[in-house]
């Protein structure tokens, strides 16, 4: 128990470091786009852990973690224009994410099996259609911000955002919370018969994974300064949320770093390459692991290097060959 | 015969062909889930895929629409046996999460495909049936009419298939309990395969007839299977005359609210039925409760 809580301090400590160096990087010089970068694995990481928070703990798999963000967004820069002070604008964008969450989760996490998917894929329609409809968003046209931030606000609370949502990751695996979740994505019946109220679970599951959600587009939000409903809302947001948790190691607290990082460089060598192919090789790649390594790029890795030392210690003591 | 009585008998013309399109897709959705237990997230792009090969015989070679027809059904039928054989068949002892990614990976796949080849640009053609047919004081256009003939068509053949042959028996046996039919002698594998064969055939005359109508882009499936899904889950997951009846009712209500209010009033109004079916009666009109419920 001691080893375990001992490693997990050092997990915290060392993704707070890597948080406070990224944020630092501008002092030491580092050039727009290397900020841009950096900015970009944020929110990506972000964005995937608030999906590995419901869909990689549960396996209730959500297409709406864009449009709970896009909502976010909406919320908040609407809010800022109103003269909303902006602590308070960035707090409305995660309320309004869990408002929708609530819509989705009472609907259909009652319900088991495929119900909730197909709730959250409808949602997400339904947002789009309803957001260009709606005088207060600014319809089609768009919704710019009317205040200019310094673009170095936006990038540290992306960074803020990205550790925090990590550090939740690695709190909630090693809690008796997370034994509950991963008891009912194994089996919901035994789960519920363990006495695991697996209603209120998910749904509060899913009101926290939205609220980082909708932080997260909020601060996307200030950082674009702003919105145009065809891309706020559009499917590859809510793609890019969970293909970067599946590829890096789903329901793992630091698979969806190497995800997010692997994310942004694929996509910057396919700008330079191939700019149109960004979606089919998006596609290939999830497919791919998904096919060949189902646990996630980094948990397989991780399991051929212990294989590896468990074979090499067990040939220099042929003796444990045989136990 | 008074003016809104006409206008009652147009909306339903125009209903039944929106119907019979989607009873098409949801067919071979239905199909899936009901012998696989595969939510098929890939099926809109099957029905881009067969738009596109009509679109490319007719605008492209010049050739009538109706060669597009089968010639997507063939192509669409030998890719889904394809797929169901290297792909999926390989995640079906997995858990369910797996085959719903994988099927998900085909389809960003696909339209990444599509968007590559194709572009953002509408196409059309103007090869084939044109004109309107006057039935009396609706007008019904010559190719909406074809497009009905040919939904019902299919529509009856996939019927009588699943109700009398030998074949439509294994379906519902592996449908039932997959373990029991492969122990009395059913061969899964085939029986499998054959099934997304057919559904992905199905998707494609779908999208082949939907480029007769309207206009081929690289998102048309997706808009058309959103629909698809709103009527397997009204109709029941997996229950094929339940699909087919809400298919009609589906279309019904698109023709009248687009043209009471318009066209994204009407899928606003079809997502929510959605939600009250997941709220009201999440086992569907005609499904049994099963996993959703």
């Amino acid at each position: 128990m001691a080893a375990v809580s001992r490693s997990s301090a050092a997990a915290l400590i060392v993704t707070v470091a890597v948080g406070v160096a990224a944020a630092a990087l501008p002092l030491f010089g580092a050039s727009r786009y290397q900020q841009m970068l950096v900015y970009y694995v944020a929110y990506n990481l972000a964005l995937g852990q608030s999906w590995n928070l419901m869909s990689g703990m549960t396996g209730y798999v959500s297409f709406a973690h864009g449009a709970l963000a896009g909502i976010g967004a909406y919320a908040t820069i609407i809010g800022m224009n109103a003269g909303v002070p902006l602590w308070l604008a960035v707090l409305a964008g995660a309320a309004a994410a869990i408002l929708a969450s609530l819509v989705i989760g009472i609907t259909s996490l009652r319900l088991r099996g495929i119900a909730f998917t197909f709730a959250t894929l409808f949602f997400q329609a339904l947002t789009l259609l309803a957001v260009r409809k709606l005088p207060a968003t600014g319809g089609p046209g768009g919704l710019p911000l009317q205040e200019i931030l310094p673009i170095w606000l936006p990038q540290i609370m992306m960074i803020v955002l990205a550790v925090l949502a990590t550090i939740a990751m690695v709190i909630i695996r090693r809690s008796r919370t997370g034994v509950r979740l991963l008891a009912i994505k194994g089996d919901e019946t035994a789960a519920l018969s363990l006495g695991i109220a697996s209603a209120r679970l998910k749904i509060m599951l899913f009101c926290a994974s939205a609220a980082i959600a909708g932080l997260v587009g909020a601060v996307h939000g200030l950082f674009t300064a702003s919105l145009y409903p065809d891309v706020v809302f559009s499917f590859d947001t809510s793609i890019t949320a969970l293909a970067v948790p599946l590829v890096g190691g789903v329901a793992t607290a630091f698979g969806p770093v190497a995800g997010a990082v692997l994310f942004v460089g694929v996509g910057e060598i396919l700008q330079i390459f191939a700019p149109g192919l960004h979606l089919v090789v998006v596609g290939a790649l999830l497919l791919a692991v998904i096919l060949f390594m189902p646990s996630g790029l980094v948990p397989f890795i991780l399991s051929r290097f212990r294989d590896r030392r468990r074979f090499e210690a067990s040939a220099a003591n042929p003796r444990e060959l045989v136990q | 015969m008074t003016a809104s009585a006409t206008l009652a008998l147009q909306l339903v013309a125009n209903g039944l062909v929106v119907g019979g399109l989607l009873g098409l897709v949801a067919l071979g959705l239905a199909l899936i889930f009901g012998v696989m237990r595969v939510v098929n997230f890939a099926h809109g792009e099957f029905i881009t895929l067969g738009a596109y090969i009509t679109w490319l015989i007719a605008g492209g070679v010049g050739l009538s629409p109706f060669i597009g027809i089968p010639a997507a059904f063939l192509t669409g039928a030998v890719l889904g046996w394809i797929i169901q054989a290297l792909l999926i068949s390989r995640v079906m002892e997995r858990p369910p999460l797996d085959a719903l990614m994988v099927t998900y990976s085909l389809s960003i796949l696909g339209l990444g495909l599509f968007s590559f080849f194709f572009g953002g640009d509408f196409r059309s053609y103007s090869e084939g049936p044109s004109g309107d047919l006057h039935l009396g004081a609706i007008t019904v256009g010559v190719r909406s009419l074809s497009v009905l003939l040919v939904c019902l068509f299919l529509a009856a053949a996939a019927i009588l298939l699943l109700r009398s042959a030998r074949l439509g028996l294994a379906f519902r046996a592996l449908a039932q309990n997959r373990d029991a039919a492969a122990s009395s002698g059913i061969n899964i594998r085939f029986i499998e395969r054959l099934a997304f064969g057919l559904a992905v055939g199905l998707a494609a005359v779908a999208g082949s007839l939907i480029s007769l109508v309207g206009t081929t882009t690289p998102t048309v499936g997706n808009d058309w299977v959103l629909e698809g899904f709103v009527v397997v889950v009204v109709g029941g997951m997996g229950s094929i005359p339940g699909a087919l009846v809400a298919a009609l009712l589906i279309g019904l209500v698109q023709s009248v609210f687009g043209y009471v209010f318009d066209d994204s009033w009407a899928k606003i109004i079809t997502y929510l039925i959605l939600y009250m079916t997941l709220l009201i009666r999440p086992q569907g009109l005609l499904g049994r409760a099963t996993e959703m419920g």
